[in-house]
């Protein structure tokens, strides 16, 4: 995947946390973006953030750092 | 649904529905209909005919023609029986020989200024003044015909669809009638007095110069030959018609397609369509010459490259070349690196086989759907805090509605029928709020004034809706019976700390939208303490960065106001396409099954599975702009695109053009070779509405037939050409029938499971739900509960668009349609619709203009984040200063050259409606408008050469 693409799906990430940043505490903003991206997001773009997010230092938003943290734990214990 | 041409029924006066029946005796018969109705309708219940001739039933009784008249027992005179109601115990005579004797005296005046050239007349056989001359047994006229007379008027033909002859007009005002009454627009009017009157359009102008929006409407109304169709005078009366409906907007008016062999003569409006009751507008009544248009490519068509000729083939050799492609490029980039786009103007029939064909021959859910650039925060918002993807009413709600909001949408151009009911209901004392950045024609119009306009800033409806929610609930006008019944309370109580934040008053919120306080106040109060508040949106809502949220607080104040399930009351969304509504139901978005049942749920996937016999992928797939990502990316190489002109409609066009590109095998299916087709490698010739059967659903969620009138003229309809498709990939469809689709939606679709071909012809039309708890359909939805339960009432935070205007680029520009065009203009720039609307053309404020020295005409350069393109500038008030405005109709005008692919962030739909730019005076076409010129003209060489 290209690196603006990576970077197109990170501003999105961003975007729908904003969206949602009344919703509840960091935790629960995080969680339901999440949940948000696992229902709508392809398999690819969800393994390309959590991939991005997981080799070394990235340069991501704290709130998009936590909602992929969360985005992984989803995939591991469905694929568990 | 087959006919010999007859005129369709007419009662002479409109139904009136009443709990009260009265009984009356009619020429010795009893007679039993609503109180209220006319003699002359209640007549014609009993098959009893009284002539008459400025009486229809599409128009409120007048009673100027006195050719009416009957006999009342007990009563003077003869009353005309279209203006007198009937009365219990009344007795009626409408035949007698003094009756026959008044109304043949009555005619003989009409005839003596009537030109007697009935044998040569364009409505021979069907003219209502002869039809009526016959039935009263005229014979004779004793004034002779060489008295003052009108036999020289001369005809006006400006109008490129109709002719107005004066000479056969006989004064009858059914025409002005029919604009003021049906159309709401009072283009006509009678000039002049006693002899001397003749209608009139405008003041004194031609048609064509005149306010009149050719909805045809007088056309129909007309008695006589006055008001003509030019193709009926050019070939002649029709002989069969075909009821089916329109391929327009999401309006979805019913229409007789009236026929002479496999020539369409004309379209009228079907009385009896429930969408649309007998009005139709420029679009659906005479826009249809594009099905014969020399454009139409009727032959497959393939190529290696884009670079290359086209060479025309056999349909097996189109599909066995675009399924070897397809196969090709999953061996070797995987099974995800090919999906499909379908169309929201194509049947429900054919969307649901290509998302079936997506999900069993590709294996994969990468469809998506033309519905994705405009209704899917509708999709999203209403599921969210409602629990259905649809609007909640049907149209002729609107008629019981008091106060009624439309915001981001302007009817009167992108749904005019609609548009006429709500101005009806407008002129009966309905009051109207209007949000929207322009001053639509709602806003101020004959006899229609918005209470309020609120002109809000693009990019902040958001911040409107929660001033508005903020006013209701601090001062505490909300239903709170109706939210404790019917809401999640927790919710409401969360929302309710929400939105009680000083932050969203519209004193704190002015500077954000641009609106006066004291006006966001008093249109809150307004809706509130309405009986019944009613809302309808556009795509003024959806295509914003926020457009989810904004319809989720639409939600949110219809709950709050308890303005959900019931008559006149509602959320709806004004779908811009025929089937915006079925498209979406039929499970086209990458992450849902049909019906809207989310792919990961195993028990709806088994369904699936076991009807179709193969297993399906559980993950969701690619939406349309991560298509062209992924395609930029080099993991995204195969496309089908059927009825969806991608190249011209989605934001950011040279981004499109540059994925379309990356692509090795492109299939289109189009009826014309579009903007997208030139990128294509794959051509599939599409067909017409005209030409095959299927359904449409309309923003009411009511199911209307589409039904074959003439033949596909390439051999196959659209089911047709994607079952070809589907089975060169291995699939195994088979049906005959586009009935045996539905048959399987049904089975495997609880909110259609009542729906049939045959319960179609039989009721006209359904609105799903259609099953077992409602076998007739459900008109109104949630009418007890939600169907997600308890309301939910959503948080809805603002936003703010990342695309601001600053000081390079300080205007934001808005897009829209115009009456005249529908959408990419495929459909309407091949027909004289054209003649209204020639080019796309930027509005701009006088402010704004004279700033920068731009003057009515003038070329100016219009300069976004993205791109750049040149338009025509029309100086007005209608926007207001800082915004600009233009239409997408033509390609040439690259209007999504310049918007951004900024996106709603639930669902990916397009900013369209939020766009920084400068704008500045200049000389000559845009650098892209010129490289598309040099492609268009390249491609249409490759194209004609294979034609030769």
């Amino acid at each position: 995947m290209r690196k603006d693409s990576i970077t197109r799906l990170l501003a999105m990430i961003d975007q729908i946390a904003l969206n949602m940043r009344a919703n509840g505490c960091d935790h629960e903003v995080a969680e339901q973006v999440a949940q948000h991206l696992e229902k709508f997001w392809s398999p690819k773009m969800k393994s390309a953030v959590i991939e991005h997010c997981s080799t070394g230092p990235s340069e991501v938003s704290a709130i998009t750092g936590k909602a992929v943290h969360c985005l992984h734990l989803i995939q591991k214990a469905k694929s568990s | 649904m087959l006919n010999f041409y007859q005129p369709q029924p007419d009662q002479g006066t409109p139904e009136k529905i009443t709990g009260k029946q009265v009984t009356l005796q009619i020429d010795g018969v009893d007679v039993t209909v609503a109180e209220g109705t006319s003699v002359m309708r209640a007549a014609s219940q009993s098959s009893v005919k009284i002539p008459r001739l400025c009486a229809t039933d599409q128009l409120e009784s007048f009673g100027s023609c006195r050719v009416c008249l009957v006999e009342i027992q007990g009563r003077k005179g003869y009353p005309a029986s279209c203006t007198t109601p009937v009365e219990a115990g009344m007795q009626v005579r409408t035949q007698s020989d003094q009756l026959a004797k008044l109304r043949r005296n009555v005619m003989e005046l009409y005839i003596s200024d009537h030109p007697l050239d009935c044998l040569t007349c364009p409505t021979n056989g069907d003219c209502e003044l002869q039809d009526t001359a016959g039935e009263l047994g005229l014979r004779e006229v004793r004034y002779g015909y060489s008295g003052a007379n009108h036999l020289d008027s001369g005809k006006d033909t400006t109008n490129p669809y109709f002719t107005f002859d004066a000479s056969k007009c006989i004064v009858c005002s059914r025409c002005v009638r029919a604009c003021e009454e049906v159309q709401g627009t009072f283009a006509l009017t009678v000039d002049g007095r006693g002899f001397d009157s003749v209608i009139s359009a405008g003041q004194g102008e031609d048609f064509m110069s005149s306010e009149c929006v050719s909805c045809g409407a007088c056309v129909d109304a007309c008695p006589t030959a006055t008001l003509t169709e030019k193709s009926i005078i050019e070939l002649g009366k029709p002989e069969h018609s075909v009821v089916t409906t329109c391929a327009y907007c999401g309006v979805g008016c019913s229409f007789q397609a009236e026929m002479k062999g496999d020539q369409v003569v004309r379209m009228t409006p079907h009385k009896q369509g429930k969408a649309n009751q007998g009005h139709a507008c420029v679009k659906g009544r005479f826009a249809f010459g594009y099905v014969t248009h020399k454009d139409r490519i009727t032959q497959p068509m393939i190529r290696n490259s884009i670079a290359e000729e086209w060479t025309t083939v056999s349909w097996d050799e189109a599909v066995q070349f675009a399924a070897q492609r397809f196969t090709d490029i999953q061996a070797a980039h995987g099974k995800n690196s090919i999906g499909a786009i379908s169309s929201s103007r194509c049947t429900n029939e054919e969307v649901y086989l290509v998302q079936k064909m997506v999900r069993t021959g590709f294996g994969n859910n990468n469809i998506d759907t033309c519905a994705r650039v405009c209704h899917s925060p509708t999709g999203f918002g209403l599921k969210t805090t409602l629990g259905e993807s649809a609007g909640t009413q049907t149209f002729a709600s609107v008629d019981e509605a008091d106060v009624v909001i439309v915001m981001g949408a302007n009817p009167t151009d992108a749904h005019p029928v609609f548009a006429s009911r709500l101005k009806r209901r407008l002129r009966a004392g309905a009051k109207l709020i209007v949000i929207d950045p322009r001053k639509i024609e709602l806003v101020s119009s004959p006899h229609i004034k918005a209470e309020f306009h609120l002109p809000v800033r693009p990019g902040t409806n958001v911040t409107v809706l929660n001033a508005l929610a903020h006013v209701i609930i601090s001062e505490e006008r909300h239903a709170e019976d109706y939210i404790n019944e019917r809401s999640d309370v927790e919710a409401f109580a969360k929302w309710r700390n929400f939105i009680l934040d000083e932050k969203h008053s519209p004193e704190n919120t002015a500077d954000i939208t641009g609106i006066d306080a004291a006006e966001l106040r008093g249109a809150a109060r307004l809706y509130a303490q309405a009986a019944n508040a009613a809302i309808f949106y556009g795509l003024g809502v959806t295509e914003h960065s926020q457009g989810s949220t904004a319809v989720m607080a639409i939600a949110n104040l219809a709950m709050l106001t308890g303005n959900l399930g019931r008559e006149g009351v509602g959320v709806n969304p004004l779908r811009g396409q025929n089937n915006v509504q079925g498209s979406c139901d039929m499970g086209s978005f990458p992450h849902e099954l049909p019906g809207y049942r989310h792919i990961s749920d195993s028990q709806t996937r088994q369904l699936f599975e076991d009807e179709w016999k193969v297993s399906l992928d559980a993950e969701p797939g690619l939406r349309i702009p991560n298509m062209f990502d992924a395609a930029l990316d080099g993991d995204f190489k195969g496309l089908y695109c059927q009825g969806e002109d991608i190249a011209q409609s989605d934001p950011n066009t040279q981004h499109v053009e540059a994925a379309l590109t990356a692509l090795e095998c492109l299939v289109v299916q189009d009826i014309f070779l579009n903007e997208t087709a030139k990128f294509a490698h794959v051509f599939l010739p599409g067909a017409t509405f005209l030409e095959k059967d299927g359904t449409f659903t309309n923003a009411e969620r009511r199911i209307s037939r589409v039904r074959k009138a003439i033949a596909p003229l390439s051999g196959k309809a659209d089911w047709q050409a994607t079952m070809a498709f589907a089975n060169a990939l291995g699939c195994n469809m088979t049906y005959e029938h586009p009935s045996e689709i539905m048959a399987e939606i049904a089975r495997l679709t609880p909110t259609f499971a009542g729906v049939s071909y045959e319960k179609l012809d039989q009721l006209g039309s359904i609105q799903w739900p259609c099953n077992a708890a409602a076998p007739e359909g459900t008109p109104i939805m949630h009418v007890d509960e939600f169907v997600r339960g308890k309301g939910f009432f959503a948080l809805t935070e603002y936003v703010p668009t990342d695309e601001r205007a600053n000081r390079k680029f300080p205007l934001l520009l808005t897009t829209g349609r115009i009456l005249s065009q529908y959408n990419v203009g495929a459909q309407t720039r091949r027909t004289e619709n054209s003649q209204w609307h020639p080019e796309d053309i930027v509005e701009i404020h006088p402010h704004d203009a004279e700033e920068r020295g731009i003057s009515q005409g003038d070329w100016i350069g219009i300069q976004s984040r993205v791109g750049e393109t040149v338009l025509r500038a029309e100086v007005t008030e209608r926007v207001t200063p800082g915004v600009i405005y233009t239409t997408f109709h033509h390609p040439v005008s690259g209007a999504n050259v310049i918007t951004t692919e900024n996106s709603d962030w639930a669902t990916n739909c397009p900013e369209y409606k939020v766009t920084a730019v400068q704008v500045s005076k200049v000389s000559q076409p845009s650098s892209w408008q010129k490289r598309q010129k040099n492609y268009h003209d390249e491609q249409l060489q490759l194209l004609e050469k294979a034609l030769q």
